[in-house]
């Protein structure tokens, strides 16, 4: 309890006046503008597309909201108005205001599965915020409230004394899937829910953090390298859910960078995560659930900057010379980049 | 200055519709996450142009207000109502400026203007001409357009380049870049309007492709200056929401708003051709009604013929559409008139669906006589075996048995339902060898296992038995033939043969394993049998014997109606689909995607889409094309359309225990139907045909038992009843009081 206590504290914080600064023009951007136009011409079509390169160049609301966020981070303003426009047109197009989770180039229509996901939802609306306000937009700050109502009404469940995020607004509950409920640990946006309860108050947004923490305090019994799988059935006794790699994966790698971006320090969370997720020479590794052992070991930048990162926050270790440098390389690795360079310029320059 | 506000005529469309229906979300200030309101306000209160980005980015202010929507200009005093005269312009902009502002001269932004007449695009100027003219009548445009200045401003004109090619994200970040760059600049407010429509179009056309019909409405709520004759398209778009969310009265009001309003020729024609797939055929008559004569002719003319055959179609393919007597009556004069077979078809299926199958008998026959097809003789064979004529419907559908899968099935079911015929026709030797040589050629083991229960109603065990055993040569898997084969064994006495079926099908089988054991079907071979004893032999075996019927005998027969039947109790039971929250046209869909769309609208307890996706997942591979019959089956089935439900079962061959499942379920709802109307005999028959493939429910038992007291045959019933009121049935119950009230009458048992 004490650990998810102090998270509460961290995240009543909010992270996002920090990282971001709070007043408009003064904020200085943490994505420098060379990271920036290397990331953009890279990633970013001129429709205001960004651009899944290693997944078939399809394109889902967690890269716009990726994007945006970045964009913001930046401080370019342009190159957010371009992915905005791009994402309002072809992806906030769903009745209940929220984001479809898929658009690809080569289907007809162009999005082909008209589910959310949360955490492109949390992502857009978040970056619309954050660009609204320090922005004076008061247009991106309406389409973020809108954002925020619906996923309060919609995407936040209650499910046996725990309030939890649905993974998509479709598919995912009990009555849906055999071992359903199924959540994803890493669509906890941490630092994005204090954001989302000053736009949507209603929501039970506090109770949807400490939800998250308690998942993920779960989700880490459950192997013997206390790593979180990507997927969690809640079924019963929280398990991997079936259909899903059962393994500490792509997606849960993220889970301590965004921990640690919501302001979590506190080193009973986070040293599980470098014990378990890195080897000798810094790769994150892909961990069998089941037996703890190595699937995968990811030598991209982008992912070994999150151990890194970890060692810088409770360590006071400084980043090694070879990640301080940005150089694209496929889009989710690349974007995780930026966000931990973001964050260790924002909150640890002392690695740096 | 005052804000140029252009509020087409339709955007009443927008405005007064959605009021009507109480979703018109009054114009509601951003809320300030923040708390700081500065931003709101700052914007709010800083003259044009620094609000624009508010006006167009999000709302319209004046086009939410109704009030400062509704009025109309002075000039167009009818404007903004549906019901317009149809040559009122269908656009008619206007400034909702203050009366004492309009002595100010105008400021009137000319950047489009000039950048068009720079471009040469005499097109774009022409529009945006007119559309200043409306805006501000008092302005005149430049002398001579074309040799309009230059702007100087190459940055502008680099906007409204990229906006002219539609690169709508890039010049978002054009204005914000130069924003950020020269704080001082601001973009040309008619840039802003114009982007912030082409954005909402764009999202409209997005949400209608995808089916989101709520943001589809709402996009076009907020931007009602997009809904103009001049972009039918999106008018329509907005009429298809409203008609798939049942708003069907918004519906025909924007579709009746095209029709008095706009009036490209082709366009008026395809609006009521959008209106046929989405509104009801009475809906359409409303729509017919505001028809220009052009040339002396009414414009719909052709239109009126499509629509009456729509409606012929309408009511052959949903048992709850009635055709109007008017569009059958327009058919029948077309088809007078023109003679074409295609209508002398529809109404052949329009009769037999109508139990007509007299009449549909007659147009089919012309129909062929005409030109002899597949499709005619289709009808025609299958009008004949509605009208129990299965010998004739054989003559009729031989020939084209081999043209396809359907063709064969309906020739199939000719041969089934003359085998089962009561009493047994006089057919010849030749019709005879002919059908068992299709049924043996086709391996078709449900026509076998026919053949089988044919020959059990004679009393022919032992050629029975063959014919199951074939059955179950060409389908190892076909249960009710394996279940015929045991019970035939066990009539023979065969009791190892039974016990050798009975061990192959452990596990496999529910009732095989009850064979020998007392029940309805097992207790009724001995009091029937007597009278089979004069039956003489029909010497038919499988497959190559000679085939010999008499018809001197009045057996047991099983009737099987592959075509006509009725009823529903089948259950879709699939594994949930995600993603079929939306509507949308499964013709797009690949086989497999179609099918998985099917279960999951099955799941929704959406029947009628389901069964349009299963009919595109029939154009699939052997598996999935048996899934689909199956999943369509259940489709029509769960909506009470069993004829439908009995076609689709047709459509491909399903696995045993969904084949038993589905006949059960027709099985069961025609001997429903067949009670209700009096038909006890019919009862009986569907009885006795699904009892042999699934075990007797007790409400089917009290069925059975009723329709035994109505043919007076009091043994029988008094039987039945008891059998199901030992269970505690209080209906079998009521069912004996009844028969004893029968027996004894003038007596009161109470």
């Amino acid at each position: 309890m004490r650990r998810v206590r102090s998270l509460s504290v961290a995240l009543g914080l909010t992270c996002s006046a920090l990282l971001a600064g709070s007043t408009g023009d003064a904020r200085a951007a943490t994505v420098s503008e060379q990271e920036w136009t290397s990331y953009r011409d890279k990633f970013l079509e001129p429709s205001g597309r960004i651009v899944d390169n290693a997944n078939n160049n399809i394109s889902h609301s967690e890269g716009q909201g990726y994007g945006l966020l970045l964009a913001y981070l930046a401080d370019n303003r342009g190159d957010f108005d371009k992915i905005w426009a791009f994402t309002r047109t072809e992806i906030l197009l769903r009745d209940d205001g929220l984001a479809v989770w898929k658009w690809d180039p080569s289907a007809s229509p162009h999005v082909s599965d008209a589910n959310n996901a949360t955490d492109g939802d949390l992502l857009i609306a978040y970056a619309a915020a954050l660009a609204g306000k320090d922005w004076r937009r008061a247009d991106l700050t309406a389409a973020a409230v809108t954002m925020a109502r619906s996923l309060a009404d919609e995407s936040i469940t209650r499910t046996g004394g725990l309030v939890l995020l649905k993974p998509g607004n479709d598919g995912f509950g009990a009555a849906d899937r055999d071992d359903g409920p199924v959540v994803n640990p890493s669509y906890w946006v941490f630092e994005a829910l204090p954001t989302m309860a000053s736009l949507a108050p209603e929501g039970a947004w506090g109770e949807l953090a400490e939800g998250g923490n308690r998942l993920l305090a779960m989700a880490r019994q459950m192997g013997p390298s206390k790593l979180p799988p990507d997927w969690v059935s809640l079924k019963a006794k929280p398990v991997p859910a079936e259909g899903f790699p059962q393994e500490f994966g792509y997606n849960a790698v993220r889970i301590p960078l965004y921990l640690m971006r919501a302001g979590t320090m506190d080193r009973a969370t986070l040293q599980p995560f470098l014990e378990n997720m890195t080897d000798e020479q810094g790769r994150v590794l892909i961990v069998d659930i089941a037996s703890g052992s190595t699937k995968q070991a990811l030598d991209d930048a982008g992912y070994r900057i999150i151990p890194a990162l970890i060692r810088c926050v409770l360590d006071g270790q400084s980043l090694p010379e070879d990640l301080r440098d940005f150089s694209p390389t496929d889009y989710y690795p690349s974007t995780l980049h930026l966000l931990g360079l973001s964050f260790a310029r924002a909150r640890h320059p002392e690695c740096l | 200055m005052r804000t140029p506000l252009l509020i087409g005529v339709a955007a009443l469309l927008g405005v007064v519709v959605l009021r009507q229906t109480g979703l018109w979300d009054p114009f509601e200030q951003p809320a300030d996450p923040f708390g700081d309101s500065a931003s709101v306000i700052a914007v709010a209160e800083t003259p044009e142009p620094a609000g624009q980005k508010i006006v167009a980015q999000t709302e319209t202010p004046a086009a939410q207000d109704e009030d400062k929507a509704a009025p109309v200009s002075p000039t167009a005093p009818e404007a903004g109502r549906f019901g317009n005269r149809a040559d009122q312009p269908a656009v008619v902009p206007m400034a909702t400026k203050a009366p004492e502002a309009a002595a100010d001269a105008p400021v009137v932004d000319e950047s489009a203007l000039r950048y068009f007449a720079s471009r040469g695009d005499s097109r774009r100027l022409e529009a945006e001409i007119a559309r200043l003219r409306a805006l501000y009548p008092e302005w005149t445009p430049p002398e001579d357009p074309l040799a309009a200045p230059p702007q100087g401003d190459a940055v502008l004109d680099r906007m409204w380049s990229l906006y002219s090619e539609g690169k709508i994200a890039e010049v978002r970040k054009a204005i914000a870049d130069r924003e950020t760059r020269e704080p001082a600049w601001e973009a040309p407010q008619d840039l802003l309007i114009r982007l912030a429509l082409a954005e909402a179009r764009e999202t409209l056309v997005n949400a209608s492709e995808i089916e989101q019909n709520d943001t589809v409405i709402r996009v076009a709520a907020a931007n009602p200056a997009m809904l103009t004759c001049g972009d039918v398209d999106v008018l329509w778009r907005v009429a298809e929401a409203f008609a798939r969310t049942d708003r069907q009265r918004r519906a025909i009001d924007a579709y009746l708003y095209i029709l008095r309003n706009c009036t490209q020729p082709e366009e008026r024609i395809a609006t009521v051709q959008k209106a046929m797939s989405l509104l009801p055929r009475d809906a359409l008559s409303e729509l017919l009604a505001t028809e220009q004569t052009v040339d002396g002719k009414g414009e719909f003319e052709t239109i009126r013929s499509e629509v009456a055959r729509q409606g012929l179609i309408n009511a052959a393919t949903d048992t709850t559409i009635v055709a109007s007597p008017a569009d059958v009556a327009l058919v029948e004069k077309l088809a007078a008139d023109d003679g074409l077979v295609s209508d002398y078809l529809l109404l052949g299926w329009h009769y037999l669906h109508a139990d007509q199958p007299k009449v549909a008998e007659e147009w089919f026959a012309k129909a062929r006589a005409k030109e002899n097809s597949a499709d005619a003789s289709q009808g025609l064979g299958l009008s004949l075996i509605a009208q129990d004529r299965p010998v004739e419907a054989e003559a009729v559908l031989y020939e084209w048995r081999e043209t396809d899968d359907k063709a064969r099935d309906a020739y199939l079911a000719a041969v089934a339902n003359m085998f089962a015929m009561q009493p047994p026709p006089v057919v010849s030797a030749d019709v005879l060898n002919r059908a068992v040589a299709v049924v043996a050629a086709a391996k078709d083991a449900a026509s076998a296992q026919q053949l089988g229960w044919y020959a059990d109603g004679f009393n022919q065990f032992k050629t029975a038995e063959r014919w199951f055993q074939t059955a179950l040569s060409w389908q190892p898997d076909n249960e009710p033939s394996a279940y015929g084969l045991a019970l035939m064994r066990w009539k023979l006495g065969n009791s190892a043969g039974v016990r050798e079926v009975q061990s192959a099908w452990v596990g496999r089988s529910e009732r095989i394993p009850t064979v020998g054991q007392p029940s309805e079907e097992t207790a009724s071979v001995g009091s029937n049998a007597p009278t089979l004893a004069a039956a003489p032999g029909i010497a038919q075996t499988p497959p190559e014997g000679q085939s010999k019927i008499s018809a001197s005998a009045a057996p047991r027969g099983e009737r099987r109606q592959p075509q006509r039947s009725a009823g529903g109790e089948a259950k879709g039971k699939r594994v949930g689909a995600v993603g079929c929250t939306t509507t949308m046209d499964p013709e797009r869909l690949s086989p497999d995607t179609a099918l998985r769309r099917g279960w999951c609208l099955m799941d929704r307890n959406r029947p009628i889409e389901a069964a349009k996706a299963f009919e595109v997942a029939l154009k699939g591979e052997t598996q999935t094309r048996s899934d689909a019959a199956y999943g369509q089956s259940l489709a029509y089935l769960r909506v009470g359309m069993n004829d439908m439900a009995a076609v689709s079962a047709s459509k491909a061959r399903l696995n045993p225990a969904r084949s038993v499942e589905i006949e059960t379920a027709l099985l069961s709802a025609q001997a429903t139907n067949a009670y209700g109307k009096g038909r006890y005999v019919e009862t009986l028959i569907a009885l006795d045909a699904r009892a042999r493939i699934a075990p007797e429910r007790n409400d089917l038992l009290v069925l059975r038992g009723y329709s035994y007291l109505n043919l007076a045959r009091y043994g029988d019933a008094e039987r039945v009843f008891r059998a199901a009121a030992a269970t505690g049935n209080r209906d079998a119950l009521r069912g004996l009081n009844d028969l004893w009230a029968a027996r004894n009458p003038g007596s009161n048992p109470y």
